[in-house]
């Protein structure tokens, strides 16, 4: 565990040498994250413009979850999305075979090795909108509260990890650039909303099969002093089980890389 | 002219075969984001559930049929530098990407049609009302939609040759285009400032504005005037193409040598 401690901070040295090459990116970067997020609140303001609810959430509630959407999509950009299509043209180069024999876990190693900073704006944004949607809200969130919406938040990168590596591990069979991770970006964005927005069918598989809802609503829930001690364990446990499932997918196709490869 | 394209479109046809997967995975994708606009706005006005429901299914449909990817692959080819090869070759880049269009949208309009026929079967707000008239001027709308978006996303892709981050400018005009497209709420659901402007703006003629014909909230003069500032659009962005290619051109010998 050390060890790999230490190996992450290393790959967060190296990119951040990289990213430094790049600074004059940094600006329109910012501006980049200020305008995708102003673009959200907007959004929202719209459906807002209609009514004062939103699948029983009021407008500040509905603020909260967007902040916790945001800054789990801002570590999504910040970690997980560069190696996706690194991964896949490892996979298709067949260039894989030099990360399989490197001594670190090559799940870690795909998952972790390019890291792209600015994103973490949109994480920093992300607890501002939070902020701003508690003011709205006029709630002030206790200890246990904001403890606990630490720990479902944990669970909720878990989660997303796994979903994530899951995808990304289809890339054995699937061997184009870009077309992943537009697939969890459009499942993610159900995030975005209130489950009990959504109805009949859909409303089932975004809750219990791909939990989506989960997800987000749980740390917003919490924060927001919603929380039960049965939802936070049921999240943890949930995180646990994707998290087993993608390490044996992962273990599953690198069989068949193996096979294939010779 | 018409043999040449005739081999254009059979090459396109033999590759996006040989992407099969992709393809239908990318069309899938493209399906949620309406959806989830569609359920608050369910949810925001339950009362209008059936029109809802007609309308963002009609936005997966026309949006596909006048989705662009261009911007992309230009963006690629020239800063990867094996734009060259298209230039090298005898037809202008641009009927390749017209081609390419054309079979990738006859592939979405031969899945999506039967969809929509089946669900139309099960779930009657999904039958359309329209008249003869207002087929074909539904069908002419979309391939304009069609057409402007194309010669949009061209020029963008266009811009590469001066700039390297062309896709986060259309990026933003994509975000734009989606509040005023109809893409997130049927325009008239939208603050009247914002309606004004997208009636002017050419992103409300790429979606809106043919779903506006199927469901009759647009007609007579609305109609006429709706025609006359798409075409007029696409005259400006017919020029914008021609004159980006030219400059672009020159550039781009400056910089090969």
């Amino acid at each position: 565990m050390r060890r790999y401690g230490r190996v992450f901070r290393e790959f967060f040295r190296a990119c951040l040498v990289e990213e430094l090459e790049y600074r004059s990116e940094f600006f329109g970067n910012f501006i980049a994250s200020f305008f995708g997020l102003g673009i959200a609140l907007l959004t929202i303001h719209i459906f807002f413009y209609q009514t004062d609810r939103l699948g029983g959430w009021t407008y500040g509630e509905v603020l909260v979850l967007l902040g916790v959407f945001n800054t789990l999509r801002g570590w999504i950009d910040f970690a997980l999305r560069p190696n996706m299509p690194r991964l896949l043209e490892h996979v298709r180069r067949g260039t894989l075979d030099y990360i399989l024999t490197k001594p670190v876990d090559s799940m870690f190693y795909v998952s972790f090795r390019h890291l792209v900073f600015w994103r973490l704006i949109d994480v920093a944004l992300g607890f501002g909108v939070i902020g701003y949607g508690l003011y709205v809200e006029r709630y002030v969130p206790s200890a246990a509260d904001v403890l606990m919406f630490f720990v479902v938040m944990t669970a909720s990168l878990l989660l997303i990890y796994s979903l994530w590596m899951m995808l990304m591990t289809t890339s054995f069979w699937v061997v184009r650039i870009d077309d992943l991770s537009f697939i969890f970006d459009s499942f993610f964005d159900t995030a975005r909303f209130p489950g009990s927005m959504y109805r009949g069918a859909v409303r089932f598989v975004i809750t219990y099969v791909l939990p989506a809802v989960l997800i987000t609503n749980t740390p917003a829930l919490a924060l927001l002093g919603k929380w039960s001690m049965a939802a936070v364990l049921a999240a943890l446990a949930v995180a646990m089980l994707f998290l087993w499932a993608s390490r044996r997918f992962w273990r599953f196709a690198l069989r068949f890389y193996t096979g294939a490869g010779g | 002219m018409i043999r040449k394209y005739i081999a254009l479109l059979r090459m396109k046809y033999i590759e996006m075969l040989a992407y099969r997967l992709a393809t239908f995975v990318w069309m899938t994708g493209a399906i949620t984001q309406p959806l989830i606009t569609m359920f608050v706005w369910m949810n925001i006005h339950p009362e209008e559930s059936e029109s809802f429901l007609f309308y963002f299914m009609a936005v997966i449909f026309v949006e596909r049929m006048t989705s662009a990817w261009d911007v992309w692959e230009l963006d690629r080819e020239i800063r990867e530098g094996t734009f060259s090869n298209l230039l090298l070759r005898p037809v202008h880049p641009i009927h390749w990407a017209i081609a390419e269009n054309i079979v990738y949208k006859w592939l979405f309009a031969v899945i999506l049609a039967p969809v929509w026929l089946v669900g139309a079967v099960f779930w009657p707000p999904l039958r359309p009302h329209m008249t003869a008239g207002q087929a074909v001027l539904f069908l002419a709308a979309v391939v304009l939609g069609a057409a402007l978006r194309f010669l949009l996303s061209y020029s963008c892709g266009l811009l590469a040759f001066w700039v390297t981050k062309v896709a986060a400018v259309y990026g933003v005009i994509d975000v734009i285009s989606l509040f005023l497209s109809g893409r997130i709420a049927p325009l008239e659901m939208l603050p009247p400032a914002l309606r004004e402007w997208s009636e002017w703006l050419p992103f409300r003629y790429m979606i809106s504005f043919p779903i506006e014909i199927a469901t009759g909230a647009a007609d007579g003069g609305e109609l006429a005037r709706g025609f006359a500032v798409a075409v007029g659009w696409m005259a400006v962005f017919v020029a914008g193409v021609q004159w980006l290619w030219k400059a672009g051109m020159r550039k781009n010998q400056a910089v090969g040598g």
